[in-house]
């Protein structure tokens, strides 16, 4: 109950600190918003592709040739331009001069395609319709073999009209935006913030005097501790909550369908923060700890990929996995955008583990020692 | 029935001896001066009783027990006003006293009960719901002591509850402290100002160097200094300077002045009354007024310690 006390101290006196308050929510959202804007090209999946446009020299015999106009006909309609070959004009020279994207010999043999190196995508674009229009041509010239040619109209009409691209993806079907990733970036780093704040808990009550009477009241030192805890880790989720929310319905950021679990990894983060903030404290008196603390959460908070994406591969992408903000950012990136919830128990456990550890030692160095 | 009982009690911060196995006891009901100068011990005594502190040797009883081992119950009978303000100016008066209270373990009505009479006790009735930032010194003075008597102690442990603040508030508080020690509290109380302290203080002790030198009423005290005397002289302008001269004169222990007001303290059997104007006055002062003072607590002070409360 006295724990409780202190606790609710604590958080009203949190929320009455204004200048904290600002910092604490208003930092976070106006760096969401300049990131998020500015980069917004960084996080794009969109790609851009050049006009296609596919020379053909067509040599081959009344049926193929028939099926090949029908083709280009039908990809006319799409946007992608055929033009046949002039009498004394090179293809492959036309290719190597970057006038087509590809140039296509077809004949009774076969067909034979030269593509631009330098419009890759499209050019293997042109070669995957070219190999759909020959499976169907070939199931097409097997089935009239069989002596039945219209099912032979049959094999063109059930392939379906224009089917001769499918979009296929090994990625998630959504994936994060330039404001999507800064709204969760800077909310785990704010939740990393709870190491700065937890500081002051206990060197406020010495500067102001009142730590004389906690000391003296018939209360445990470990129940103050608590209770300072606990209200560190109530304010700051509640300010976590507050940023979640408002880059949620004013930037539109997309934080999934699982809210409840993203806050377990953000609460278990902030307890982490709160345990760091305290060993801190205790390692280094005085003005030390805080300066200790800000430089380790910048520190974490850079190659965590608060500021800028982490790439994987390389140094740098080991680094990353030395920053807590990195094992946020990436469960909650599993659970927003790949739905997978056990993502979260790594995290979790990496953060109270951590949080656990911290304890014990600042247990350990405060042993025998008076005051606080 | 002791309310306070110190045998023995020691400090050491490694090889420094802050306090040298000093005994005494406070019966119940008393206000107990506990006098000493900067750095005397008297705070880490204070401290030692507030369990902020660990004794390095003895023992400290509170209404017979002893705080080492009944550390709960001795924290539930104590108060204490510190010297420095221990209240939160981002709460409000009530918000103080009340989070204070509860940590003594009011709850509901109780608490409620106590922390407006206690705020009423300090005159802050009215200012319940006012932040200290938007207080006076001395308000700030009477709230700091609010908040160590809602749970009704039956020790206070006042240290310097008056440093600082207009003498209308300081006034208040010494007539706090009676009303308090008449409602049956026993009380502690630490201060620079030696006529605080002979005012109210039924008895004193004083401490120096870690042990106590002296103890018992003020007039036990003023008794024992017969051999010396405090003549102050009082002059039209000072140019500064003036004490120094008169150190060296026959039976001159100690001279010191603020502005136009020289304190000696001299040997009682000495009559150097004449040297000392003539000294002056070849110095060109012109004297306005002299008196020979009785013993007092000052000079039982300066007579044991060779040094001014303030200093």
């Amino acid at each position: 109950m006295i724990t409780w006390l202190i606790t609710v101290k604590e958080i009203k006196q949190h929320f009455r600190d204004f200048r904290t308050f600002i910092f604490l929510l208003g930092f976070p959202i106006v760096l969401m918003l300049i990131l998020g804007i500015t980069l917004t090209n960084a996080f794009s999946s969109e790609m851009q592709l050049n006009d296609i446009k596919v020379l053909v020299r067509d040599s081959s015999s009344a049926g193929l040739s028939e099926a090949f106009k029908a083709f280009e006909k039908e990809l006319g309609a799409t946007g992608i331009a055929f033009e046949q070959l002039k009498p004394g004009e090179d293809g492959r020279k036309a290719i190597e001069d970057n006038r087509y994207t590809a140039y296509v010999e077809v004949s009774d043999a076969g067909m034979s395609q030269y593509g631009s190196s330098r419009s890759a995508i499209e050019s293997n674009i042109v070669q995957g319709m070219l190999s759909t229009f020959a499976d169907k041509y070939n199931a097409a010239a097997a089935v009239t073999r069989d002596g039945d040619p219209s099912k032979a109209e049959l094999v063109f009409a059930n392939a379906g009209s224009g089917d001769y691209v499918k979009e296929l993806s090994i990625a998630a079907d959504r994936s994060p935006g330039s404001m999507d990733y800064y709204a969760m970036a800077m909310t785990v780093m704010v939740g990393l913030w709870g190491a700065m704040s937890v500081g002051g808990l206990i060197r406020s009550e010495i500067v102001r005097g009142t730590g004389i009477r906690l000391l003296s009241a018939p209360i445990r030192r470990g129940e103050i501790y608590v209770g300072k805890v606990l209200g560190n880790v109530v304010a700051n989720t509640l300010c976590i909550l507050a940023i979640v929310f408002f880059s949620k319905w004013v930037f539109n950021a997309y934080w999934g369908a699982h809210l409840p679990v993203v806050f377990a990894v953000l609460v278990s983060e902030v307890i982490m923060a709160t345990s760091f903030g305290i060993a801190a404290n205790e390692l280094v008196k005085g003005g030390g700890g805080r300066a200790l603390v800000m430089l380790v959460v910048q520190l974490t908070s850079f190659i965590g990929g608060a500021y800028f994406p982490v790439d994987d591969s390389g140094v740098m992408g080991l680094v990353s996995w030395l920053s807590p903000i990195r094992w946020g950012n990436e469960a909650l990136t599993n659970i927003v955008y790949g739905c997978n919830l056990a993502a979260a128990w790594p995290a979790i456990g990496l953060y109270l583990g951590a949080a656990l550890l911290l304890l014990l030692a600042t247990a350990s160095m405060r042993r025998n020692k008076e005051g606080f | 029935m002791n309310v306070l009982d110190i045998r023995g009690l020691t400090k050491k911060f490694g090889d420094f001896v802050a306090v040298d196995n000093i005994s005494f006891k406070v019966g119940e009901g008393e206000i107990f001066g506990f006098l000493g100068a900067n750095g005397a011990g008297k705070s880490t005594t204070i401290n030692m009783i507030c369990s902020l502190l660990q004794p390095s040797g003895g023992e400290i009883r509170i209404l017979d027990r002893d705080i080492k081992t009944q550390s709960r119950f001795a924290k539930q009978s104590l108060g204490i006003v510190p010297q420095d303000l221990a209240i939160y100016e981002d709460m409000t008066a009530y918000e103080n006293v009340s989070f204070f209270a509860g940590l003594y373990g009011l709850r509901g009505g109780q608490l409620k009960e106590r922390t407006e009479e206690a705020l009423a006790f300090v005159g802050l009735g009215d200012k319940a719901k006012s932040f200290p930032k938007t207080f006076s010194g001395g308000m700030k003075r009477r709230l700091n002591i609010a908040c160590a008597i809602a749970h009704k102690p039956k020790l206070i442990i006042m240290d310097e509850p008056t440093v600082g603040i207009d003498p209308q508030s300081r006034n208040y508080i010494l007539a706090s402290v009676r009303k308090l020690n008449e409602s049956g509290c026993t009380i502690i109380y630490t201060s620079h100002y030696m006529e605080e302290v002979e005012e109210i203080c039924s008895r004193i002790a004083i401490v120096d160097h870690g042990k106590i030198i002296a103890e018992g009423t003020k007039e036990q005290l003023t008794a024992t200094v017969t051999d010396v005397k405090d003549i102050v002289i009082e002059l039209k302008t000072a140019t500064g300077g003036e004490a120094e001269r008169l150190t060296g004169l026959p039976g001159v222990r100690k001279a010191s002045q603020e502005e136009n007001v020289i304190r000696i303290h001299s040997d009682a059997s000495v009559d150097n009354l004449n040297r000392i104007l003539k000294r002056l006055m070849e110095g060109d002062s012109e004297i306005r007024a002299v008196e020979e003072r009785e013993p007092n607590l000052e000079m039982v002070f300066l007579t044991l310690t060779g040094r001014n409360l303030r200093d």
